[in-house]
């Protein structure tokens, strides 16, 4: 005889599903607090680290940029390539950047520009010479942009009216062995390829904690720089300083829909300062790593104590069998625990996580008492000071994760479920 | 096929009216693959019980009872033969199609009771109503009138570990009986009941038989329960041993 077809509206409902998991939630209360707390800590930590590892970074892009090519470099084209003088910045294109950068739309994130021409060379005392690399400075516009003036331990930093001045690191000072107020030569090629000398005064020392920095970059007025190597009005680049690394892609492209592509190439500070970009990325890659440990703990911790449940309960599912349901909705039932477990947990997660964050959100996690010197790497200073940059989606992501790991650590023990031998289950004694 | 099954498919037969009996088996075995020799916990039980019977399947520990039962509900496949229940072919039937078909069609009470824990009186004696998507007004009516019949009115809301064993089973027994099943499968139900909660338990299982029409097949050793059924199978060693129609006991006996 057939059998009678199935009514589409029989087995187990949607409520039903969720009182039957809520109410085994609830009944398991030990287990299922210990499996929370591990979901809590995980997407705590998760959260914690995140938000740290983006404040760490967008601390070093800062500190990066601000010392080498902003968050978006304009320069000549072909610059990037030849590094020629030949291919400077124009005034007429330099003009047109910074009016573009005035507009309504990119002006609400700009925090400043800074003109420079920068060029390789060398610098001569009368003891010792040194390669360096010479950048010529606005003196108006550079102590908004650089870090460099802060870093200031003897003299002063380059003012306007300054014609032969240089704003020297205290490494290359040593070498040269020179002193404040000391003069020496630097020369390089200028735009015609000859070999240029100039006499420069050192009117301020600075001392970044970065080696490369302090023993080889000078700043120099751009004025004096762009005469001694015959760049009239020319730049190498526009360094445009931005509120945050975020914004970048959006200036970049605003930049390059309105700018002559024949004159002026617009780069970001990942091709601007590729290192920079490398030491973020390879740092991203780590925290990756440790991010998918812990929730890979985490997945592990569910795992066992869902499966460790569905192996206590065999009876139950074969209870649950016997009086009509099928092998896919007993499953259900242990998917549908481990979903409202990840998701109670994992909302309680959020809040623990958003309120340690919360916690060092003025002050910062201070790393100082691990450190006995200053840590550089890859050209920045690394922040003993942590402190956490709050992105929502960054919390939304950790949030999906960690739900993902949830429902995905469930589906083996619903599998488990599926399996079971209905009348061997029933033998089980309490 | 010995002769205590053709007896009992002989008085089937006649018995049988327009609808098909409540339980029917041809030649059904079951074996158990085992080193070195394999088990036949159930070797060529034939058997035809009708609508509305009230039988005891009796025998030693071990001689197939609930394996037996276990075929009967469609919680195990035969190794051969066929078994139908109300007319339906289990064999034929795919294990979504055989786990609704003990939606609509069977009703379990085990020797644990086997109480959903996390569910009230009430929510598990309505349970499979709920998977059969009665309305709750309707559920109400039915888990109330068999509540105050079998006098579980006013426990409604209590979880399984609030009752005594008795009342649990009575739950499970309303469990059993509340969606009018073609028959309840009963395997050792008064195994974990004193003898005034087994009698209980017989006698309402009996007003149940008797006004909804319920067939009910017992597993059981229990003295009780082969004293108070109108049919009993004996098996022996995974065979039908004996299969006597008696006369059902004077109502009211079981207080």
């Amino acid at each position: 005889m057939e059998a009678e077809p199935i009514p589409s509206s029989e087995g187990l409902s949607v409520g039903l599903l969720i009182r039957l998991a809520f109410r085994n939630v609830r009944k398991s209360a030990r287990r299922s607090i210990l499996t929370a707390s591990a979901m809590v800590l995980g997407l705590a930590l998760l959260i914690l680290s995140r938000t740290l590892a983006d404040g760490a970074h967008e601390s070093w892009i800062d500190q990066g940029v601000r010392l080498a090519s902003g968050h978006v470099a304009v320069q000549g084209a072909g610059y990037q390539h030849s590094r020629s003088l030949d291919d400077l910045l124009g005034a007429a294109d330099l003009a047109r950047t910074r009016d573009l950068l005035t507009s309504p739309d990119l002006s609400r994130n700009l925090i400043s520009t800074a003109p420079r021409l920068g060029v390789d060379g060398l610098a001569s005392s009368a003891g010792s010479s040194a390669p360096v690399l010479l950048m010529g400075v606005d003196p108006a516009a550079e102590p908004a942009f650089s870090l460099l003036d802060d870093n200031l331990v003897e003299g002063r930093y380059l003012e306007p009216d300054d014609r032969l001045a240089a704003f020297v690191g205290q490494g290359l000072l040593d070498r040269l062995g020179l002193g404040l107020g000391s003069r020496f030569v630097v020369t390089a090629a200028d735009a015609s390829g000859e070999i240029q000398g100039q006499l420069l005064r050192v009117r301020g020392v600075y001392r970044t904690g970065v080696a490369d920095l302090d023993q080889s970059l000078i700043h120099l007025p751009l004025s004096t720089a762009q005469s001694w190597l015959g760049a009239e009005g020319g730049v190498t680049a526009l360094a445009v300083l931005l509120d945050s690394s975020r914004e970048t892609r959006r200036t970049i492209r605003a930049l390059q829909r309105q700018l002559d592509p024949a004159a002026a190439e617009v780069l970001s500070w990942r091709e601007a300062s590729p290192e920079l970009d490398a030491a973020v990325k390879i740092d991203d890659l780590g925290d990756w790593v440790f991010h998918l440990i812990t929730l890979a703990i985490v997945a592990l911790a569910i795992l066992n104590a869902i499966l460790m449940s569905v192996m206590h309960r065999q009876r139950e599912f074969g209870v649950l069998r016997a009086l009509g349901l099928t092998a896919r909705e007993t499953g259900r039932v242990v998917l549908a625990e481990g979903i409202m477990l990840s998701l109670a947990s994992g909302l309680l997660g959020v809040l623990v996580g958003l309120a340690i964050v919360f916690g060092f959100w003025r002050d910062g996690l201070d790393l100082s008492f691990l450190m006995d010197s200053e840590l550089e790497f890859s050209g920045t200073l690394f922040d003993p000071v942590m402190v956490p940059a709050f992105r929502l989606a960054q919390v939304g992501w950790s949030l999906f994760f960690i739900l993902l790991i949830g429902i995905t650590a469930s589906l083996y023990p619903a599998h488990q479920a599926t399996r079971i031998d209905v009348a061997e289950a029933m033998k089980f004694e309490r | 096929m010995s002769d205590h099954t053709a007896t009992a498919d002989t008085r089937s037969a006649g018995g049988a009216g327009v609808l098909p009996p409540s339980v029917r088996t041809v030649d059904v075995w079951k074996t158990f693959p085992q080193e070195p020799e394999p088990i036949h916990a159930v070797q060529g039980i034939s058997l035809t019980i009708d609508r509305g019977e009230f039988t005891a399947i009796a025998g030693p520990s071990g001689c197939g009872k609930t394996t037996l039962l276990n075929m009967l509900g469609g919680l195990t496949r035969t190794t051969r033969g066929d078994v139908w229940i109300a007319g339906q072919e289990l064999g034929t039937l795919s294990d979504r199609e055989l786990a609704r078909l003990r939606l609509r069609s069977i009703g379990f009470v085990f020797q644990a009771y086997n109480l959903l824990p996390v569910l009230t009186a009430l929510e598990n004696a309505e349970f499979t109503l709920l998977l059969r998507g009665v309305d709750a007004h309707e559920r109400r009516r039915r888990v109330s009138a068999l509540f105050a019949k079998i006098g579980m009115a006013g426990m409604e809301d209590r979880l399984p570990r609030r009752l005594s064993g008795g009342q649990q089973q009575r739950v499970a027994v309303v469990r059993a009986v509340v969606g009018e099943p073609a028959l309840v499968l009963a395997d050792e139900p008064t195994a974990n009941l004193d003898s005034r909660a087994s009698d209980d338990l017989l006698a309402m299982m009996e007003v149940l038989n008797e006004d909804l029409g319920t067939t009910f097949i017992f597993a059981t050793h229990d003295p009780m329960v082969m004293a108070r059924a109108h049919r009993l199978v004996h098996l022996v060693d995974g065979q039908i041993d004996s299969d006597d129609l008696r006369e059902p006991p004077a109502s009211g006996d079981g207080g």
